[in-house]
């Protein structure tokens, strides 16, 4: 396996350590994301992030300190809008989500196009370049990663109980906005942290996609914790060899691995007899919508 | 102004681009809000991912000619993948869109890479090229264009039922799965003819936007639908004059079809702040009308 | 047209089942035309399960359900589901007046538009609820006990030969609730069987000619007074009565 025997590299050493912080985080926040639905929430957060890494780079700064204050913007802005508030005006969640989603985008392309070299910088922030992730990097993944951590086990009981019943957290008297700008605020700190490894448009795969998996395998939230990060960092890893192996995009490589992980549990799952595949019934109104406050 | 709004469009390939981009804004109007009261953006947005690798295919193997095609094959595959997916209820579904549309790209992303020189193939199949459109493409566009209308407006009465109450649709006898599965295939075509002028990135956009600017704006079907493709084709009419003049009047090189997806987004911006600001200069509760 | 004398719901010794296990089993009885049955039982007896056989949404797994002579799933078009309004979106840009004409799409069929007659069949039913002054309203805008009116009258456009409601009644205020029940008994003076779950026992007395008791299995179907009694009510429930004279019975859980 040539990842073995490229460690000797300084370049394959970094990247290598990168994508291992990366899964763990990516997994630990991804729990978070698949039991209340956040999917295309998150979606929308990695493509609204990615102006700011065009500003950040045409600024001159460091990419994750650019993303990372356009994405506490970002947050404050589908916060603002998908307030209980929203549903009243005719603002459906979903249709919102999407708008920022698309002019975020659009905003990050129209900026890099009126610069030269166009093409390839914004290659690296749509699809991620880990190979050439810098020590400084490293240092901001791991601090963000301790700090994102530390705020999931501190927070543990309450994200639970918010995830299961949002009435039942907002009914026990607990600050329900405030925890919800937080969770916010994880998600985009682990998106913006993710943009080296996958870049943008596929960082919600690295997010939602170890966690998706262990739901198929656990049935309590500590183990499936502990099998998203597993398989995020296997994922990370797996998807650098692959891609030192056969010369293809480190980014498409790590993603496909988690698609691959999560395919072959679905498929392994589906399988197995004695599962009642029981339809949830028509007024269970809080089934399959977000379990977000807003 | 005048000059602004007109003048660009002298040149062939700036007129062809506003002919594309007009017929894609009212298709778009149109499908979105169909999308808009489905609910389906997410399945949308995974849609135009899952498109990418079509694409990249289909150039792969003949150029320019492949990637309706290519695109054509995957986005159909996409839909029909998606919605007997729906069907299992094991993970949510949420998830498995997010996983599922990621990977798809990434097979995008990994084949372009072992191309070489990618970076800017990978570019104009993400973001489009309107203003090199060619009268072929128009063609397909508007054939889409014509199919999805004959869609709507044949059958628009079953989808809106399908739309509102599935379930009463079911248990009147109509096949729900095969509306879901004509809706997605829908939307899976709007896609397709999206991806030559604005790019897998931004067709979510053309087709969001308007609806939901349109939605904020009015509570009647019939209304919104006119107001979005109304909106979609001033969208992009505006888009073009904008991008042309910052290029050819200031110097400044802005991508053609991110600022029609700006210009929409601007307006989707705006009429939420107009409601806001008239809501706050009417203290008395307004009357439910 | 209604068939005339017709027995438009037989239940022949139905069993339900659900993923291999049996949820409701040995229904039997028959809802005839111009007749109102009430599905009674606590929750998860199985009344909204039985409710999706009737309409063919639900196989039967031993014995039969016949609706208008015909299996359920052939049946569907002459039989018209009021389900609760409060599973619908109440944003969705539609008006109280499409809601009651889609009553008519099946009729109309694919591809045409509503005619004169249905338009003219849609407010007939929209008045039968006493709504037609609601008619260009959003339909989300109204309150619920007028959205399931809005429901029924969807369901009384169709001109059916049975009608079957999910717990209509259900957080309903009186005045709605009133207009419910005198258009449904419309509808059965018409000759329509009409087959109506809820979970209020002094409607189903004084409302119904017949009730069918539920737990995961008949207690009993019948006309009230003899199907309603504390022995049965009971077994079904599960739990200790309080008998209030011969007026009427409290039931509580032991």
């Amino acid at each position: 396996m040539t990842l073995f025997t490229s460690l000797g590299d300084g370049y394959v050493r970094r990247a290598l350590i990168e994508v291992v912080i990366v899964g763990v985080l990516c997994g630990a926040v991804g729990v978070q994301v698949v039991l209340r639905r956040l999917s295309f929430l998150t979606t929308a957060l990695t493509h609204a992030t990615f102006p700011g890494v065009v500003i950040a780079s045409l600024l001159g700064l460091g990419l994750v300190l650019g993303a990372g204050l356009f994405g506490v913007l970002v947050v404050a802005v589908v916060a603002g809008l998908t307030g209980p508030r929203g549903r009243e005006r005719g603002r459906e969640a979903s249709s919102v989500i999407a708008v920022v989603l698309s002019g975020g985008f659009a905003l990050g392309m129209a900026l890099q196009s009126t610069q030269d070299g166009f093409s390839r910088d914004l290659t690296a922030f749509l699809v991620g370049s880990v190979l050439t992730v810098q020590p400084g990097d490293i240092v901001v993944s791991a601090v963000t990663a301790l700090i994102v951590l530390g705020v999931l086990v501190a927070l543990r009981k309450e994200l639970l109980l918010g995830a299961f019943d949002p009435d039942g957290l907002a009914a026990a008297g607990y600050p329900t906005r405030r925890l919800d700008l937080a969770l916010l605020l994880v998600i985009e700190a682990t998106v913006v942290t993710s943009l080296p490894a996958v870049g943008t448009i596929m960082a919600v795969a690295l997010i939602a996609g170890p966690a998706a998996t262990a739901r198929l395998w656990c049935e309590r939230t500590a183990p499936m914790t502990a099998v998203a990060i597993g398989i995020g960092v296997a994922s990370g890893v797996i998807g650098l060899a692959v891609s030192d192996q056969w010369n293809i995009a480190a980014g498409g490589a790590i993603v496909l691995t988690v698609a691959a992980f999560f395919v072959v549990s679905l498929a392994v799952r589906s399988l197995s007899p004695g599962e009642a595949r029981v339809r949830p019934s028509a007024r269970q109104k809080s089934a399959g919508r977000p379990t977000y406050s807003g | 102004m005048i000059d602004f709004l007109v003048a660009p469009f002298d040149r062939p390939y700036m007129a062809r681009a506003l002919v594309e981009a007009g017929i894609l804004g009212a298709l778009c109007g149109a499908v979105g809000v169909y999308i808009l009261l489905r609910r389906l953006a997410f399945l949308t947005d995974a849609i135009t991912h899952t498109v990418f690798p079509g694409v990249v295919v289909g150039f792969l193997v003949s150029g320019r000619a492949g990637i309706v095609p290519g695109a054509l094959v995957c986005a159909v595959v996409a839909a029909a993948l998606f919605t007997t997916g729906a069907a299992t209820r094991r993970v949510n579904e949420d998830a498995t869109l997010a996983v599922l549309l990621t990977a798809f790209f990434a097979v995008g992303v990994v084949l372009v890479s072992r191309q070489r020189s990618y970076t800017a193939d990978l570019t104009a199949f993400l973001f489009g090229h309107v203003l090199t459109i060619n009268v072929t493409d128009i063609v397909v566009t508007a054939v889409v264009a014509a199919l999805a209308g004959l869609t709507l407006l044949g059958l628009g009465k079953e989808l809106l039922l399908h739309a509102f109450d599935r379930q009463w649709a079911r248990s009147v006898g109509y096949r729900v799965t095969l509306l879901d599965l004509l809706g997605n295939m829908m939307i899976a075509l709007v896609v397709v003819a999206a991806v030559q002028a604005v790019g897998t990135v931004l067709v979510i956009a053309m087709l969001v936007v308007p609806a939901a600017t349109a939605r904020l704006l009015s509570d009647r079907l019939g209304l919104i639908v006119a107001v979005a493709m109304g909106i979609g084709i001033l969208g992009s009419w505006l888009g073009l004059c904008v991008s042309y003049e910052a290029s050819v009047g200031h110097d400044v090189r802005l991508a053609a079809g991110a600022t029609i997806v700006l210009v929409l987004v601007a307006g989707y911006a705006l009429v939420l702040l107009g409601q806001a600001v008239r809501r706050a200069t009417q203290p008395t509760a307004e009357a439910q009308r | 047209m209604p068939p005339p004398d017709d027995a438009s719901i037989i239940f022949d010794h139905a069993s339900i089942s659900y993923g291999g296990s049996p949820v409701l089993e040995q229904v039997h009885g028959t809802v005839r035309g111009g007749e109102i049955v009430a599905l009674v039982g606590p929750n998860g007896a199985g009344k909204s399960t039985l409710i999706k056989a009737v309409l063919g949404l639900v196989p039967v797994a031993s014995g039969s359900i016949t609706v208008l002579g015909r299996r359920p799933a052939e049946a569907r078009r002459e039989v018209a589901y009021v389900p609760q309004a409060d599973a619908l979106d109440p944003d969705f840009p539609i008006s109280v007046a499409q809601v009651v004409l889609m009553g008519r799409y099946r009729r109309i069929g694919w591809l045409r538009r509503p005619g004169r007659s249905d338009r003219a069949a849609a407010e007939a039913a929209l008045a039968a609820v006493g709504l037609e002054h609601r008619a260009a309203d959003r339909f989300g805008r109204l309150s619920g006990g007028q959205r399931q009116r809005v429901l029924l009258a969807r369901a009384i456009a169709m001109q059916p030969a049975a009608l079957v409601l999910d717990e209509p009644f259900n957080g309903v205020d009186a005045v709605s609730q009133e207009a419910l029940l005198d258009a449904i008994r419309a509808l059965v003076a018409g000759g329509a069987a009409v087959l109506v779950s809820t979970h209020d026992l002094g409607l189903a007395q004084l409302t119904c000619d017949g009730v069918c008791l539920l737990n995961r299995r008949q207690f009993g179907f019948g006309p009230p007074g003899d199907v309603l009694t504390p022995e049965f009510l009971r077994a079904a429930y599960g739990g200790a009565a309080l008998e209030l004279g011969d007026r009427g019975l409290i039931l509580a859980r032991s």
